[in-house]
């Protein structure tokens, strides 16, 4: 045996080196931790500074002279008169007169650009509707087009050192854009298009809508799906079946059905349920059909651990007084697993909003320009428009992209906490 | 098979309430109770001791069917309540377990409040048919388990808020609110301190006018002090079944002796 100052030597020295170790450990823990928030950072950083501006419009006011003899109309032509009535050369010949010095062709196709295409289609529904307007003059405010929009937003009154503009505005096209903002006829405004449009060819009159409504309708179907099927399937394996190997075969399914690459579950609500039932592509029935067989694991095996969570103590003073095997469970176990599994629920389904690549598979990635009103017209979703738009050429479409990134996050985002919410707000404890 | 041990003392009993004959418990391949043969007089407080891992507790839990809830567990034997057979598969547990009403060794108030803990049993039970008779019910299981005074103006607060002694009582005001036959306790105060014991053991001692307890117990005092029979468990057998004073007194088995003595256990 070696003497008491011998171990009280090697007790220190142990000593020092565990507080080492233990001291070096949690910089381990602080160097990972920082090392995702600057991740986090980085990435939201980039999203807003790109999107922010999406939430921005452009618009440009021209004082447009609905002429009477251009149009020919008068303030007491029919509606059907005004619907056959020509704006699109009315239009461009109003633009012509406030820009009398533009006269080659290419100049003038410069002039008609600056604001949206669809302006004819505007003038001619505020005719119809107020058609006393016609014979007056009126200043009309418009939305720019995409690249007068991004020109104005992005390089307009910038230096840029070596004289290139964000977009495609020509130089005529700028030197207009400056002498409107002298004389304050061009400005932003908020993009109300970009909430109440569906998507669009044109940056400048697409919007999100219709992808929110797409997703909307896409999950409902996942959760009236997904849920009650889910939680009978927890609730008969884990207090009702009887363990043997066919029900550990089931689990052992059901826990690999969780770990399939999502874009088989497309392949395969491609072959069953288009190719075999014959229900239409690009549709949200079929979508939240997809998204629920991929949801439904995620839910099982939530709701499981959220049952098998609640004290035997409980089911044993239920059953000793003679509840049945069924008041058993919704007496006393189901509420109180209740609130894990709502929780694995609204996780399942915060996944299967940010859900694309099976969406893919059965059609959802087409443009369609509507909102949809049922589960059975096309539509997109969220992930998907954030995926076609970062696809398209256009440069208005850049920060469009950003911006559906944002509204998908803060879906995504509320869905969690109000998932933590309820659990919180449901956990009793016993 | 080994021969079979024979039970010493008086383990029978002329019009018994429950009778039990050549019960065995396996779990799995592992044999838990041997051949037990023991009556269960009426109205009367019968308790079984023995060390640690010597079967009473599953022993217990046969008399009403609570061991069909682990899935290894096979009982076999004849087990009697007023002659019917319960070890039948045939026989609704739901009814069974109505008439032998259970107190668990942990205190295990419902997640509730504490009215709603007493009136689950009538609820499921049917046994009321409106809210004044329910009310009237609740009261009166508290009163008899000592509570009412205690909870009266928080009967609609959680159960769980309530001391452990006081969740104990609320457990066994539960049980006879179902009014069963027999009372199985599972070592009741074990979780309690003595003044809470004190009280459940006179509570257990009023309950025996009107019911059949048979009580699982680790304290030898409280074996003495509460229980007109006590069973003696060692092993998975029944080595000694008699009058309590007489086992606590003038044991005939040695390992009795051993045991009440302090040499095992």
């Amino acid at each position: 045996m070696s003497d008491r100052k011998d171990i009280a030597l090697r007790r220190a020295e142990s000593l020092q080196k565990r507080h080492a170790a233990e001291t070096r450990f949690r910089w381990y823990g602080r160097a990972a931790i920082s090392f995702g928030m600057l991740c986090i950072v980085f990435l939201f950083t980039d999203i807003f500074s790109k999107g922010a501006g999406a939430f921005q419009q452009t618009y440009i006011d021209m004082e447009i002279h609905f002429d009477p003899e251009v149009l020919g109309l008068t303030p007491q032509s029919t509606p059907a008169e005004i619907e056959q009535a020509s704006f699109g050369s009315f239009f461009k010949k109003a633009l012509r007169q406030q820009y009398p010095d533009l006269t080659s062709r290419k100049e003038k196709r410069q002039l008609y650009g600056l604001v949206t295409s669809d302006m004819p289609l505007t003038l001619r529904n505020q005719v119809m509707a107020e058609p006393s307007l016609i014979g007056t003059t009126k200043s009309i405010r418009m939305i720019a087009d995409d690249d007068i929009d991004v020109y104005y937003k992005y390089s307009y009154g910038r230096d840029n050192e070596d004289g290139t503009s964000v977009g495609r505005a020509t130089e005529l096209q700028q030197s207009i854009v400056a002498e409107l903002a002298q004389q304050g006829r061009i400005g932003t405004r908020f993009n109300n298009t970009f909430f109440t449009a569906a998507d669009s060819r044109e940056p400048e009159l697409a919007g999100i809508k219709g992808a929110i409504v797409g997703s909307m309708l896409t999950l409902m179907i996942t959760l009236i799906i997904s849920f009650p099927i889910a939680v009978a399937t927890a609730i008969y394996l884990e207090e009702f079946a009887p363990k043997n190997k066919l029900t550990d075969f089931i689990e052992v399914n059901i826990n690999n059905l969780a770990a399939v690459p999502s874009v088989i579950f497309g392949l395969l609500g491609l072959a069953i349920f288009i190719n075999f039932f014959g229900l239409p592509r690009s549709v949200p029935l079929v979508g939240g059909l997809v998204l629920s067989l991929m949801t439904l694991p995620t839910i099982i095996i939530s709701s499981r651990a959220a049952i098998k969570a609640v004290p035997p103590s409980i089911r044993d003073a239920a059953l000793g007084m003679g509840a049945s095997k069924v008041q058993t469970v919704l007496h006393h176990v189901l509420p109180l697993a209740l609130p894990g599994m709502l929780t694995g629920t609204i996780i399942g389904m915060a996944q299967a909003l940010g859900e694309t690549a099976p969406l893919l598979m059965i059609g959802m990635v087409a443009f369609i320009v509507d909102v949809p009103a049922s589960v059975g017209d096309s539509a997109t979703v969220l992930p998907v428009q954030i995926f076609l738009w970062s696809d398209s050429p256009e440069r208005g479409f850049v920060e469009k992209t950003s911006a559906a990134i944002m509204v998908l996050l803060t879906f995504l985002i509320f869905m969690n906490s109000f998932a933590v919410w309820l659990r919180k707000r449901l956990e009793r404890r016993w | 098979m080994t021969e079979r041990f024979q039970t010493v003392g008086n383990p029978l009993l002329e019009d018994p309430k429950m009778r039990v004959r050549n019960a065995s418990v396996f779990y799995a391949d592992k044999q838990a109770i041997f051949d037990v043969d023991l009556d269960i007089g009426k109205n009367q407080v019968i308790s079984m001791i023995g060390p640690s891992g010597c079967g009473k507790s599953t022993f217990l839990r046969c008399l009403n069917r609570m061991n069909d809830t682990i899935d290894i567990c096979r009982v076999e034997g004849q087990l009697e309540l007023d002659g019917q057979d319960i070890n039948d598969r045939k026989i609704d547990v739901v009814e069974l377990r109505a008439r032998v009403g259970m107190v668990f060794q942990k205190p295990n108030p419902f997640p509730k409040s504490i009215y709603e803990n007493v009136a689950y049993g009538a609820r499921i039970h049917g046994l009321t048919d409106n809210k004044v008779q329910l009310d009237d019910l609740v009261e009166q299981c508290l009163q008899r388990c000592g509570l009412w005074k205690e909870v009266k103006d928080r009967l609609h607060e959680p159960a769980t808020g309530l001391s452990g002694g006081q969740q104990q009582r609320l457990c066994i005001a539960r049980a006879i609110a179902v009014n069963p036959e027999v009372i199985l306790m599972d070592e009741p105060c074990s979780a309690l301190d003595p003044i809470a014991t004190a009280t459940v053991e006179e509570l257990i001692h009023e309950l025996s006018q009107n019911f059949t307890i048979c009580i699982v117990t680790h304290s030898m005092q409280q074996a003495a002090r509460v229980s007109e029979r006590t069973a003696y468990f060692h092993l998975g057998k029944l080595i000694e079944v008699n009058d309590t004073s007489k086992v606590f007194t003038n044991p005939e088995h040695q390992l009795t002796e051993e045991y009440i003595t302090g040499r095992i256990g």
